[in-house]
């Protein structure tokens, strides 16, 4: 009894960081914080341990661990896991970067996670319910944007009450229409699938996916274009670090939060979407089939210091590790589930205890009024 | 001639204050037009309405004779207006460039993207045109001071700004960056820009500006000619009476030691050796004051005597006990008050208000709080006592004490500590930023403790304050007192020499005291740095 909780640590800590190794051929663009590095580095080294480890004892538990890693299903899940983590994250830069600190990220995944269902099983569209989803969510920001600019309400009181909101409102609609917290099944949205690309070991996992993983790719993308080469993005920035120097020099700031909370609202509704419509079912018992990833997405960000691509770097490290455990869960490898089941959590800690203090915008959470002093 | 500008019975009032009462106001074009007044006399809330900030109560504003309503600084811009904020309104992590452009960047691809390209030549072109040397790539955290204010010159000239209103623009800067102000200042003009500057320093206004509008309590007072004016004309015209910039004082009668401080050595921030081996005794009923240029160490000696670092070597004694490792509190309890340098980082809470500011420092004592809870009415009473006999220009005191002027702060704090009944006061630049109406205020009440046995450490940048208050006047040098002297017989270049490291004794060549006086300068922006 007392051998297996003094074992777990060092075994968390050596799977854990498993997955590490997707954020760091990118830690470039992380930004050139060391201990950023250090966590990338001490990634590679724990993977090409493991990954020789399992090669030269392929029967110990480092074998099986390797034979997970590499597998292309392991990518394929934490793809899909991905998806609603790193979409919220790309939304909680945008808002967040122009000022207004959304923690309210879980609350916009739940709701549109509902309403995409209830919406395709009225309609029975996919992807009108899709829509509905995004709808559904940028409606709820648009509440907590006006909330906190127009009345000035704390940013993560608002927050939490847009948490609050949906957690109360998607479960207790779903018991009203469907008679229960869980609705029925609707149709997926399936995958597509690359013939030939998608047989390549372990990367044909990135060539038979979801639409929506293709769709955060794009997303992923046009968010980093927004940030680094339009004016809006610099807007957004100047917003969140000095909005008077934006105000004096002709920008409305009010205007440029108003927008970076709606797209927030729009990116997490389509995480939403996809979280629910990927299983074809939204289920709302507990904490509702989101189950925190909407924190989990504001922890990726800021470990991924407010650049998508670093966000969705963070996301992938997290979602590999959560893919992993369900594969090592079915495979048992002499540790209690519980056991395994944590290690995701664990990793978010440690991360967040070794990246130290990710710089927040000068100005984020503050209440800015033109004109005033 | 056209007027650039022109401010007609302009009236703003806020809450309580009237700021601007019935203020005319016109620049000539081409110009440099100081407007001068004392903190608080309402000359950044007249040009705020004239960027179109605020809106004025009543009266009307003309641009280029032009009648003009502004609603947001927008208009202003668009009416050719530019202002320079005494808090720099930049993007600290954003390049000089992306800083300039903000709002006006030149797009590509049908405004999909920022023409970074043509941003980084138009920036340049500017800079060449009027003679700035700026790295456009640099980020604004990464460049000193005196370049970021250049940064926003140019952003307002990037706007097309004709008119440049500058707020209190040499605060942050060196005395080198400050001449290299006014050398930009020429050149704008020259090009037909005009310049509105704001100041409550009035060598700086007869310096810079051919003409100088001085504000009292919200109403102009007068327009004059730079050229035909005084030093003490202006000074008169700014306060509403005479003022004696000469302090009389009669001799010290010193009493005990009150502190004493030997063979003190602290290591700043950074761990490089600030105070080496400095050892001084402070009687009751003297002022001792530390002149040096900033940064030799004299902000590490206060913190070291006044509990808010650890020196690394050597012992504090206050009234007979070794207090070198007691805390501020304890400090603060024996009766050592303490005026910081930085009045909004150390003297008060900004968002706090008056009555909470009034507190700071006695929380424990038992007169606002027995039983450890706090009095409140007796701590209004408190604060209502220092702002009546310190002259707190305020609406009252549940006001926030950052809606005072930086003056009226000051003479808050001073207040405060002062009404702590000290043995000991540490005054650290108690005049820094502060009009020349509560400067004389400030000195007189120093004095008066003085008088009455309280023991004074007065640290400042300004020979003449310390020259002029002192009995005995320690000069400071990296870390180390150079010489201790009478003020009264010591002259300002042999203060200059010691201030740079030197004993005049040694060189008695006149010629070189000039010189080592102009070299204080140039060993002031690394104070600066540091301040």
């Amino acid at each position: 009894m007392s051998d297996a909780p003094a074992e777990a640590p060092g075994t968390d800590a050596e799977a854990g960081s498993d997955p590490d190794p997707d954020s760091t051929p990118n830690a470039g663009p992380l930004g050139s914080r060391s201990n950023r590095e250090l966590i990338a580095w001490a990634a590679i080294g724990t993977l090409a341990a493991l990954l020789l480890g399992g090669a030269a004892f392929p029967n110990t538990i480092l074998g099986v661990l390797a034979d997970v890693i590499t597998d292309k299903d392991t990518l394929s899940a934490a793809l899909r896991l991905s998806v609603p983590i790193a979409f919220a994250a790309l939304g909680g830069i945008f808002s967040e970067k122009s000022g207004v600190i959304n923690i309210g990220l879980e609350g916009l995944l739940i709701i549109s996670a509902f309403t995409a269902i209830y919406v395709t099983d009225v309609t029975g569209g996919i992807w009108i319910g899709f829509g509905g989803g995004v709808v559904a969510s940028t409606l709820l920001a648009l509440l907590f944007a006006v909330v906190t600019i127009e009345f000035r309400a704390d940013q993560i009181i608002a927050g939490l009450a847009v948490w609050l909101i949906a957690l109360g409102l998607a479960p207790f609609a779903s018991q009203v229409i469907y008679n229960g917290p869980n609705t029925p099944t609707v149709g997926t949205t399936g995958s597509i699938y690359v013939p030939v690309l998608a047989e390549i070991p372990f990367f044909g996992a990135l060539f038979s996916a979801s639409p929506s993983v293709y769709m955060l790719f794009v997303a992923v993308a046009a968010s980093w274009y927004v940030f680094e080469r339009t004016a809006f993005g610099r807007w957004i920035r100047a917003s969140g670090e000095n909005p008077k120097a934006l105000d004096t020099a002709g920008v409305n700031v009010s205007r440029v939060r108003y927008v970076g909370i709606l797209v927030s609202g729009v990116l997490a509704g389509m995480g939403g979407s996809a979280l629910s419509l990927d299983l074809g079912q939204f289920t709302g018992n507990g904490p509702t089939m989101v189950n925190g990833k909407g924190f989990i997405a504001i922890v990726a960000y800021l470990f991924g210091n407010y650049n998508p691509i670093g966000a969705f770097l963070a996301t992938m490290l997290f979602a590999g590790l959560d893919a992993i455990q369900t594969v090592l869960q079915l495979q048992g490898i002499g540790l209690p589930r519980q056991l395994i089941r944590i290690i995701p959590f664990v990793v978010v800690i440690v991360v967040l205890a070794l990246v130290g203090r990710t710089r927040l915008p000068e100005a984020a959470g503050d209440h800015y009024e033109s004109g005033e002093e | 001639m056209s007027k650039a500008v022109r401010l007609e019975g302009i009236t703003k009032r806020f809450p309580g204050v009237v700021a601007n009462d019935d203020v005319h106001f016109e620049v000539e074009r081409g110009t440099v037009h100081a407007l001068l007044g004392e903190n608080g006399a309402g000359k950044t809330t007249l040009m705020n309405v004239l960027y179109g900030l605020y809106e004025p109560t009543s009266g009307r504003v003309e641009v280029d004779g032009e009648k003009r309503r502004f609603d947001s600084p927008r208009d202003a811009i668009d009416a050719g207006i530019g202002m320079i904020h005494q808090h720099f309104m930049l993007v600290d992590p954003m390049t000089v460039t992306e800083n300039i452009t903000l709002g006006n960047e030149p797009r590509k691809w049908g405004g999909l993207a920022v023409d970074r390209t043509a941003a980084r030549e138009e920036v340049t072109a500017l800079a060449d045109r009027y003679g700035f040397d700026i790295d456009p790539d640099a980020r604004i955290e990464d460049v000193s001071v005196g370049e970021q204010q250049r940064v926003e010159i140019l952003k307002a000239l990037y706007r097309g700004a004709d008119t440049l209103i500058l707020d209190e623009p040499t605060a942050v800067l060196t005395p080198q960056e400050i001449d290299d102000l006014f050398g930009v200042l020429g050149e704008l003009t020259a090009q037909g820009k005009t310049i509105i500057f704001i100041t409550h320093k009035l060598g700086e206004a007869m310096a810079a500006a051919d003409e100088i509008s001085v504000l009292r309590d919200g109403r102009k007072v007068g327009t004059v000619d730079a050229g035909d004016t005084t030093r003490e004309g202006l000074a008169e015209l700014m306060v509403g009476r005479e003022v004696l910039l000469d302090v009389d004082r009669p001799p010290a009668e010193t009493g005990d030691v009150v502190a004493s401080l030997s063979d003190i050595t602290v290591d700043d921030d950074r761990g490089v050796r600030a105070v080496d081996g400095v050892d001084f005794e402070l009687r009751g009923g003297e002022v001792l004051g530390i002149a040096g240029v900033d940064g030799n160490g004299q902000s590490e000696l206060v913190e070291a005597l006044t509990g808010l670092r650890t020196p690394d070597a050597g012992t504090v004694e206050f009234l007979g006990a070794d207090v070198t490792d007691d805390s501020r509190r304890r400090r603060t309890e024996a009766g050592m008050a303490y005026i910081p340098e930085d009045r909004q980082e150390r003297g008060v809470v900004m968002n706090f208000d008056l009555v909470e500011n009034a507190l700071l420092g006695s929380q424990h004592s038992t007169e606002f709080g027995p039983n450890g809870r706090i009095d409140w009415p007796e701590t209004r009473a408190h604060a209502e006592t220092v702002i009546d006999e310190y002259d707190v220009r305020t609406p009252g005191a549940d006001t926030a004490a950052k809606s005072l002027s930086g003056g009226n702060q000051q003479k808050f704090i001073v207040g405060r500590e002062f009404e702590r009944d000290p043995e000991l006061v540490v005054a650290s630049h108690p005049t820094r930023g502060v009009d020349v109406g509560s400067i004389e205020f400030i000195h007189e009440r120093l004095l008066e403790l003085r008088e009455a046995g309280v023991a004074v450490l007065l640290i400042s940048s300004k020979l003449e304050e310390v020259q002029g208050l002192s009995d005995r006047l320690a000069v400071m040098y990296e870390g180390e007192f150079v010489d201790v002297v009478d003020p009264t017989t010591t002259t300002e270049s042999e203060l200059g020499l010691l201030m740079a490291g030197q004993d005049p004794a040694e060189s008695d060549d006149p010629g070189t005291a000039e010189s080592t006086d102009r070299d204080d300068p140039v060993d002031a922006p690394a104070g600066g740095e540091r301040a």
